[in-house]
Order: C-alpha cells, then sequence, then structure tokens
C-alpha cells in the first residue's frame, strides 16, 4: 500500500501580463512506498519544484488528488493543511532557511512552536535531533557560527523534530560543496536506514542514483516509470 | 519554544528597527502625553485658583431700581419693593441640597458709624467665616474674639492713629514710591481701643492695606452692629464660597434662588469661565494635535511593518511550510508590535511627563504643579499599543496570506 499517491496532478499557472494559462505538470502519476527514499530530476522549469510544493501540502493542484497516509491533502482547508504539514512533512530547502536569530536548538525545535507540548519535551526534541546529525555540542551556536555542512544538517534536523513520517528535500546540495554534499547525503541515508521516507529533488545525478528509485520530469510530465528502481547507494555504503 | 520565543529573538535581531517603530510611537504618545498633562495641569491650577477666589456667590437683597435721568444728566436712583435679607436667609442657604458643596456662608450688614468722631463704613461680620473667606487678608494683631472687638482697615487704622510704621522698616522698603503697600510686619498697632458709635471697642487687630475698600472700613460682630445700627436681625449681603473646580455653581445658584426668592443670588465666575474656556480650547487643540502626531505614528508603523513583511516573506515562507497557520503568523507579528508599542507607550509617557514639566513654566503662573496621574500612563501605553495593533493588522493579514509554496521559491 503506498504511502504517498500522486493521482493525476497537474498544475497550470496564469501567465499574469496575458492572462494565458501556463501548463507546468501535466497529469503527473507516482506512488511512494513507506520507508522509501526517491529522487526526482530534470531540467530547470520542467516542474521539479512544483510538483515539491504539491507534495509539500502548500501548493493546490489545478487538476488531481494527493493522498498522503490515505488523506487527501488538498480536501483539506488551508490551516487544516497547516495542521497536516506540521504533523506529516519535515522540509529541508535548498538554502537551509535557517533563522538566523535563533540558535541551533531553537531552529530545530522551531516546528514544535506551535504544538502543545511542555517546553522540557520540546528542548528534549531538539537535542535528539541534533544528536542525530551529530550537533548535540553546537546546540547553543547560531546558524552563521556553523559551517556549511553544519547548517544543512540543522536543517535536517528541523525537517525531523516533529517526527514525520515524509521528508521532502529540495536540492539539499545544491548550495554546498562536494564534500560536504556528501556529509549530508550521509545523513539522509542513514535516516532512510532507519526507515524515514524521503523524497528529494537534485540536479546532481550521482546524489539522485543515491535513491531507490529516480524520477525524472521533463516539461511536467515524468518520464520514469513508477517501479523503476535507482543505485545501490554503493558510494556511502561502506561508511554506513 | 513557542511562539512568543520567536517574537523575542526577532526583536533581538532586529533592534534597530524595533528602536525605530518605538520611538515613533514613543514621539506620538509623547506629545499627547505632554499636551494632555499641561491643559490637566493648567485646568488644575484654575481649580485651585477658584478655590482661593473667596465669595463666588453673592445673595442680596432683592429690589427694583429705576434709574432717572434727565437730558442725559442722572438725576438719581430710586429703589423701591425692596426686601430685606434676615439671618433666617442664612439658615435657608444652607438647608440647600447641594449644602456640603458650601464651603463658606458669611453673612453681612452693612452700615455707617462714627469712628473716633469720623463716619466710617462699618461691617458686622461673623469673624470666623469672614476670615476662612477672605484668605488675602494678612493682619497686624489677632483675630477679634470677644464680641466687641474689632478689625480696623488700613486707612481707618492710619485715620484714627491706631498704627505706626515699624522703625526700620522703610530703610528696607520703597516707602517713597505710591504703589508701595504696607504689610503687617512693617506697622504696629499703637491703640487699644477705638469708640464705635459712642461705645468702646477693643481694637484686636489691622487688616494690612489691600487696596480694596476694607481698607476704609471696620469689622466688628454682626450682632454688634446690629445693634448699634438698630438693625436686628437684619444682613445686606451674604457671601457664599461654593465655587470650586468641581462645584455644579449654576446649580448652586438655581438652589439657593429657590430657597430665597426674594433676594438676588449671582455667581461671580466671568473671568474664571474665560480662563477656564481657554483652557478647554487648549485641550481641544491638544487631543487634536494628539491624534495627528499618533495618526502618523501609525502611519509610520504601517509602512515599517509593510516593508519588514516584504523583508521577511522567505522567513514567513518557511514558517508557513514547516506548519504555522495563519494565526501563528499573524500572533508572532502581533507580539512583537505588542512589545514596541508597549515600550513606545511607556517610553512617550515617561517623555511626554519630562516635556510638560519643562514647558509648565511657561504656560502657568508659577505654582502648578504636574501630578503623576496612573490613569495617563494606562492610558497611554493602552493608545500605544492601539495603535500599533491597528496599523500592523493590514501588514500582519497580508504576511499570514504569503502563499508558501511562492514564498519558499525564493530559495
Amino acid at each position: 500500500m503506498a504511502f504517498v499517491v500522486v493521482e493525476n496532478v497537474s498544475k497550470t499557472y496564469s501567465d499574469q501580463e496575458s492572462g494565458i494559462g501556463v501548463p507546468v505538470l501535466r497529469a503527473v502519476s507516482t506512488e511512494i512506498a513507506e520507508g522509501e527514499f526517491v529522487s526526482l530530476m530534470g531540467p530547470s522549469g520542467s516542474g521539479k519544484s512544483t510538483l515539491l510544493t504539491i507534495l509539500g501540502a502548500m501548493n493546490h493542484p489545478s487538476q488531481g488528488r494527493l493522498l498522503i497516509d490515505d488523506i487527501d491533502v488538498y480536501a483539506l482547508s488551508d490551516e487544516r493543511r497547516a495542521d497536516f504539514r506540521s504533523q506529516y512533512l519535515g522540509f529541508v530547502f535548498q538554502q537551509h532557511h535557517l533563522m538566523p536569530y535563533l540558535n541551533a536548538i531553537e531552529n530545530a525545535m522551531l516546528p514544535l512552536a506551535t504544538l502543545p507540548m511542555s517546553s522540557l519535551e520540546k528542548r528534549r526534541r531538539g537535542l535528539e535531533v541534533l544528536e542525530k546529525v551529530g550537533l548535540a555540542e553546537k546546540a547553543k551556536r547560531l546558524p552563521n557560527q556553523l559551517s556549511g555542512g553544519e547548517q544543512g544538517r540543522l536543517a535536517i534536523a528541523r525537517a525531523l523534530v516533529n517526527d514525520p513520517p515524509l521528508v521532502l528535500a529540495d536540492e539539499p546540495t545544491g548550495t554546498l560543496d562536494t564534500k560536504t554534499g556528501d556529509e549530508i547525503m550521509r545523513v539522509f541515508l542513514d535516516l532512510n536506514r532507519r526507515g524515514q521516507t524521503i523524497f528529494m529533488v537534485t540536479h546532481n545525478p550521482e546524489n539522485a542514483s543515491l535513491a531507490h528509485r529516480v524520477l525524472h520530469i521533463r516539461d511536467g510530465e515524468l518520464e520514469f516509470a513508477p517501479d523503476s528502481t535507482a543505485g545501490t547507494a554503493s558510494r556511502f555504503s561502506p561508511a554506513l | 519554544m513557542r511562539i512568543s520565543t520567536i517574537a523575542l529573538a526577532s526583536l533581538r535581531r532586529r533592534k534597530g528597527k524595533a528602536l525605530f517603530l518605538m520611538s515613533g510611537i514613543g514621539i506620538g504618545i509623547g506629545t499627547a502625553v505632554a499636551l494632555l498633562s499641561l491643559s490637566g495641569s493648567l485646568r488644575d491650577e484654575i481649580g485651585s485658583q477658584l478655590d482661593r477666589f473667596g465669595a463666588n456667590i453673592v445673595v442680596t437683597p432683592h429690589s427694583d431700581s429705576l434709574a432717572l435721568d434727565y437730558g442725559g444728566i442722572s438725576v438719581a436712583g430710586v429703589s423701591f419693593d425692596q426686601h430685606q435679607l434676615s439671618d433666617a436667609d442664612v439658615a435657608g442657604i444652607s438647608r440647600i441640597r447641594y449644602r456640603k458643596r458650601l464651603s463658606v456662608i458669611a453673612p453681612k450688614l452693612i452700615g455707617t458709624t462714627e469712628v473716633d468722631g469720623r463716619k466710617t463704613l462699618i461691617a458686622g461680620v461673623d469673624f470666623s467665616s469672614e476670615l476662612r473667606l477672605k484668605k488675602w487678608w494678612r493682619l497686624t494683631g489677632r483675630p477679634p474674639e470677644s464680641p466687641t472687638d474689632v478689625l480696623l482697615g488700613y486707612e481707618i487704622a492710619r485715620a484714627v492713629s491706631a498704627i505706626q510704621a515699624v522703625p526700620g522698616s522703610l530703610a528696607k522698603t520703597d516707602r517713597g514710591t505710591p504703589h508701595h503697600v504696607a504689610t503687617p510686619e512693617e506697622i504696629r498697632i499703637t491703640k487699644q481701643k477705638v469708640s464705635l458709635g459712642g461705645r468702646e471697642h477693643r481694637i484686636s487687630g489691622v487688616i494690612a492695606q489691600t487696596g480694596g475698600p476694607e481698607d476704609r472700613m471696620v469689622f466688628a460682630q454682626l450682632g454688634q452692629v446690629q445693634g448699634l445700627l438698630g438693625r436686628s436681625g437684619q444682613l445686606s449681603v451674604i457671601e457664599v464660597s461654593a465655587l470650586c473646580k468641581d462645584c455644579p455653581v449654576e446649580d448652586i445658584v438655581a438652589q439657593i434662588k429657590q430657597e430665597l426668592p426674594h433676594a438676588n443670588v449671582s455667581a461671580i465666575q466671568q473671568s474664571v469661565r474665560a480662563r477656564a474656556e481657554a483652557v478647554d480650547r487648549l485641550s481641544r487643540f491638544s487631543l487634536v494635535v494628539s491624534a495627528v502626531v499618533l495618526a502618523i505614528g501609525a502611519l509610520m508603523v504601517f509602512t515599517t511593518m509593510m516593508g519588514a513583511v516584504v523583508e521577511r516573506t522567505k522567513e514567513i515562507g518557511v514558517l508557513r511550510a514547516i506548519g504555522f497557520r495563519k494565526t501563528h503568523i499573524i500572533r508572532s507579528l502581533m507580539i512583537e508590535v505588542v512589545i514596541i508599542s508597549a515600550a513606545g507607550g511607556v517610553g512617550g509617557w515617561l517623555a511626554g511627563l519630562l516635556a510638560g514639566r519643562l514647558a509648565l513654566p511657561y504656560f502657568t503662573e508659577g505654582g502648578a504643579q504636574m501630578e503623576l496621574r496612573l490613569s495617563l500612563a494606562v492610558f497611554a501605553v493602552a493608545v500605544a499599543m492601539g495603535t500599533g495593533i491597528i496599523s500592523s493588522i493590514y501588514p500582519a493579514l497580508r504576511a499570514s496570506r504569503l502563499d508558501p509554496s511562492e514564498a519558499v521559491r525564493y530559495v
């Protein structure tokens, strides 16, 4: 039983000047199983980010349905969808988007800010995820006091703190050097080995090949068959 | 980690902007507080002037008078159908509904008598109430105690040689100028007794020169004067002190008129009312200026918050993406605004008080105090917070409506 079902999803943006609809996604369908690591590749403007934001429950498709854990995500009201994101999804953005005025543990705890949970419990969970990504000792540091790789790991920690069933990553290594990018990919693979479902958008074929399955998108259409499998994660196998 | 933690941390990070907003609100509130405190102090000063003013309601016998003239030359004034005031009218005044608002009721009988052979104006008064009423009288000697004690006006005391200048006092003061007024320290009583209508009376004290009619009058106990003039139980005038800043003088006058239909009752407040109206105008002007300054402050908050929302689009998008509801975004921004506004309100209140205190001497005749009014502090903070919140509603709503997918596209 698929955990994520993308069912004939289309998205058309309206051109602001001409008012003509510009199709970005065309009847995309795919499924993601629980515990699966799926990567999405495609050239710029192919609809990668749009599909990611639709999967992220923040971009209403023009047509089609998105089911996550059997919940029709876009049938929910706007505020309920925010709650859904809080409970089901973890985001890792390309440039991490850490709050510069919050220290590492505060950044990690950010998704918990709106949840009815004691401060102690929030702190415990914050420290736990920082430990998971190897940043426990730098909990008090501000983002600008962390290296690029550490910032990336902190962004992953923030994505994991609410224990989401699905982590969405938008080119998490896109702005990093190879070594730091590898560091981040190790964290993703480690998480996936522990059963975390991950959907990652990337331009990097090597990183994409580390996933169980690679989807290719071009002109808003998926090119790869849903049941295709990808690389074996051999690049990091010895380290894991 | 709560929403307030994010708001506080954001404030710490954006100290400069927070201070800018705070000072904007503070200037608005400070201006309002300074102007309102100033007009409040002026109002209080008028109130205390009113309280010092003495009698403000005068009750006189009712009479119809007729002025007669011929070819522009005044021939005579004729009074007829005159009703006398009596001791019973004092009791009547004490019965009115607002009797507790009356601080002094001072009945008088005025007539003429011979003082050491000189025809002089004499007033029979109740000294206990009269001296409370005439707070500006300064006595050499003591207030009368026994029924035969009298007070002499300065001029009459000089005329009957009852006083003399204290040696040395003339050297200290400019005695040569025509405007010099003798003070109680400069004179001493040299005569113990004086003859009033042929009867001996003890000179208890002399009223220092006032420049008013009392300088040429003798004051004795009311009963004595009534006996002396052969007008037992009669009164010429009743002065009533009731006018204070919160007294409903018109109502008191109406009630006395109702109680004493045969008397003329009039309130002396025209000059004070004119000043009170000027202060009212100043208060209204203060309110308008305050409103304008606050509106400018509100506009400043609005534009700064709109700028902040644009500047924080990405941040807000990330918060929305990780599960913050619209209401959470609004709450986070509003916490920041409330903190900034409250701080601006307190700062503005303090600055306004200081400015008002510094400006007060230029607006009053001295002696006016600026009270620390808690209500004004509460008002200042409430208005500051109200201004901040109202002018941030639209920016906050706009922030909450940011499409998270658009916002994170800034990636």
